[in-house]
């Protein structure tokens, strides 16, 4: 059977040469074959994304965010992959996926909305903003999409405790015969 | 025939026909609905029971509650199991109804579901098996027999206080009472 | 003529699982769709941050009812990248042929839902028979229908008994014998063309544009399959081919799953003929009590029966996870594709698409 011969770094390295010399305070690093780790400030994001989609990372897979609670800080990750380019074999860059990693503050937590870029980042963002309560700046509709009532603070964040949370609402509730012999 | 079942349709007809025809609700709430599908098609057969799904919950006399619930099905099951016709049996499956079963600690689902509307049985298992689901019927014919599943005569009596902690969750309810004009607090 | 606002509920015979639209219609055609999930939220990620790494199988099992094998082995995926663990050659051979397993049956479970929707009653309780053996022959090897927990770090939990190959070929054949009769009856019967063409279409621009996997894609003609993109398990040595159909609607999605599932059983052929029958099939891993992850960050993906399922994880060093996200392949086409795909359709074709669009809503809520 035909093996997928598998072109090496040469691809990544090109790439990694014209980001560094095209963007300042930038930090890559490529801890595998198909995987690179691009780490910047916050500017810069949107301008990283643009230049990748032009390259051929026209797949989006996800936005994620992780709550650093001990530096005061959220750290948003957006994660690009490509479709293949034509349809007769595959080429390199179908096997890489691209980290965009970037940190912004926890007490005024807002950033810029992706959706002219990449159209099916919209409702990642909807739910990033009911679970941690990040502001999208631009976004067309930010209501809540699964929860069905409001948090005093978002359930995502690490400061939020379950067990008192469902001891408070859920244990609190008498049962029927309680209540029937308390009525008496 | 059994010789000693004729006496029992002969004293109460309606009884007798009532629990051999149950009519379930078509309603997938949680995990559970997985081996539904399986009940009622032709390996494990459940029409031999009586068993059949209906499409409205206005036709139905079964609810059949699979597995979790979440705040934002409850309401849902709240309206569903309001507009079943008297008389009508609820069969919840699995332990997450008990007392919260694995997902006792999330914020998003209750732990124990007879505070909100009637239950008559349990069946155990996670999913239960086909097999399980029958004999939890077979056992539900024998209560009606005894006049022991009065769930939905507990829910008429009882009305204030299942209101009372259906809005304790809640909040203010968007429907108004359903048998009495002002609630007394 | 007045538009008017519907909800297509949660408690509907053509909905399949616990999901909501809310349509505004225009007499009998759809303006506007605006997806609404959340009814079976349970905080997936937040739970699974308080219990330790082992403890959290049987929570991961359930996040997909339908197929539950491919969330096992995408969460030890992420386990082994993190802790730079190797599988041995046998347990790659039995976790694909476990995979290929869940896939015809999950696809059986399709053809019954697709089936009962539109009235063809046979051929729903066909499928479903079908189904039932090959959970027969689940557990046999692992001890339940529905939730096994057989994959672990480091391999699989047991070995294959004695003879359970022969027997699943058994089972296979009596399976495979059946599909020219469903082909008669079912695929090329032209009423089920008549309900099912021109229903539903996305074109190629459309789908790229909004993030579409799976069958979704295969259905107009692009081959973006994970197992041939990144192999895992034992899936480079084996030769097989990624079926596709060109058109984009809803007929050419069903034609492309029942391909699908036909090639799916002649790879557990060839998987069985190549595998080694002597090995280990796990790896030792440290006491689950006491083990701790060392830190760092993941990203693994693989391909279950609905697409791409990706998982992005970070650790922290500790006995717990710190952060896990499942990026399930039901939530694109559950809320951006579904609601550019019911524009301009007829209420009653709702159910169709859905269900051709091969949406599962546990995915979607986690």
């Amino acid at each position: 059977m035909a093996s997928i011969i598998h072109k090496g770094n040469s691809k990544m390295t090109d790439l990694k040469q014209m980001l560094l010399s095209g963007f300042d305070d930038i930090n890559i690093n490529i801890p595998e074959d198909n995987r690179m780790v691009v780490s910047t400030k916050k500017e810069s994001v949107l301008s990283i994304l643009i230049y990748l989609k032009k390259f051929g990372y026209n797949h989006f897979a996800l936005v994620s965010c992780n709550d650093w609670i001990d530096d005061n800080e959220f750290e948003l990750i957006y994660i690009v992959s490509a479709y293949q380019k034509n349809d007769e074999q595959y080429q390199d860059i179908e096997k890489s996926s691209i980290i965009v990693k970037t940190r912004i503050s926890r007490e005024k937590a807002k950033f810029i909305t992706i959706i002219d870029i990449f159209e099916n980042a919209e409702p990642y963002e909807r739910e990033i903003h009911e679970m941690f309560g990040i502001n999208f700046e631009g976004h067309p509709r930010l209501t809540p999409l699964m929860l069905e009532r409001n948090y005093k603070i978002p359930p995502f964040r690490k400061d939020f405790d379950t067990n008192k949370y469902v001891e408070n609402t859920f244990g609190k509730i008498p049962s029927i015969k309680e209540r029937k012999e308390g009525n008496k | 025939m059994d010789r000693n079942k004729i006496s029992k349709w002969l004293k109460n007809p309606g009884k007798m026909a009532h629990k051999y025809s149950f009519h379930v609700v078509y309603f997938c709430t949680g995990c559970g609905i997985i081996e539904i599908p399986p009940s009622i098609t032709a390996r494990w057969d459940a029409e031999r029971f009586g068993i059949i799904p209906v499409a409205t919950p206005r036709q139905a006399n079964l609810f059949l509650i699979t597995g979790y619930v979440s705040t934002k099905t409850l309401k849902a099951i709240i309206r569903t199991y309001e507009q079943m016709p008297d008389p009508k049996y609820t069969v919840a499956l699995g332990s997450c109804p008990i007392n919260g079963g694995m997902y006792y600690d999330s914020y998003n689902t209750i732990t124990s579901l007879d505070k909100y509307i009637p239950v008559d049985g349990y069946i155990a298992g996670c999913m239960p098996r086909p097999e399980a689901i029958f004999i939890g019927v077979t056992h539900l014919w024998k209560l009606i027999d005894m006049d022991k599943a009065d769930g939905y005569k507990r829910y008429r009596e009882d009305y204030v206080h299942y209101r009372a902690n259906q809005e304790q969750l809640f909040g203010e309810l968007e429907w108004p009472p359903l048998f009495i004009k002002e609630i007394v607090k | 003529m007045r538009e008017l606002e519907l909800y297509f509920g949660p408690q509907h015979l053509g909905m399949v699982g616990n999901f909501s639209i809310t349509l505004k219609v225009e007499g009998d055609r759809i303006i506007k769709a605006s997806a609404n999930p959340g009814y079976l939220h349970r905080g997936f990620e937040k739970l699974m941050e308080q219990r330790t790494w082992i403890q959290n199988f049987p929570l991961v099992c359930r996040i997909n009812v339908v197929e539950p094998d491919h969330m096992e082995l995408i969460y030890s995926m992420g386990v082994e990248k993190l802790a730079g663990i190797e599988v041995p050659k046998k347990g790659k051979y039995i976790r694909s042929i476990y995979c290929e397993m869940a896939r015809v049956a999950s696809h059986l479970f399709g053809a019954w839902a697709y089936a009962n929707m539109l009235g063809f009653d046979t051929v729903a309780n066909w499928a479903m028979y079908h189904r039932d053996l090959l959970l027969d022959m689940f557990e046999e090897l692992t001890g339940a229908r529905v939730y096994h927990i057989y994959i672990r770090p480091g391999g699989v939990r047991r070995d294959f008994p004695d003879g359970f190959t022969d027997r699943l070929v058994k089972t296979l054949h009596k399976i495979g014998g059946k599909v020219p009769d469903y082909n008669a009856l079912f695929f090329e019967n032209r009423l089920f063309k008549e309900r099912a063409e021109g229903i539903g279409v996305v074109t190629r621009e459309e789908a790229i544009r909004m993030g579409a996997v799976g069958h979704t894609i295969k259905a107009i003609g692009m081959e973006y399959d994970i197992r041939k993109i990144e192999p895992y398990a034992a899936y480079d040595q084996v030769d097989f081919n990624i079926p596709t159909r060109t058109g984009g609607d809803a007929y050419s999605r069903l034609l492309a799953i029942r391909d699908d599932m036909i090639e799916s059983v002649h790879m557990i052929f060839k998987l069985i003929d190549k595998m080694p029958t002597n090995g280990e099939v796990c790896t030792k891993t440290p006491n689950p009590f006491k083990w701790k992850v060392p830190a760092g960050e993941a990203y693994v993906r693989c391909e279950s029966s609905r697409g791409e399922l990706g998982l992005y994880m970070v650790s922290n060093g500790g006995d717990k996870p710190y952060r896990v996200h499942f990026n399930t392949p039901s939530y694109n086409h559950g809320l951006t594709v579904l609601e550019k795909a019911l524009e301009g359709e007829s209420i009653a074709d709702v159910g169709n698409i859905m269900i051709s669009l091969y949406v599962v809503p546990p995915e979607i809520d986690r």
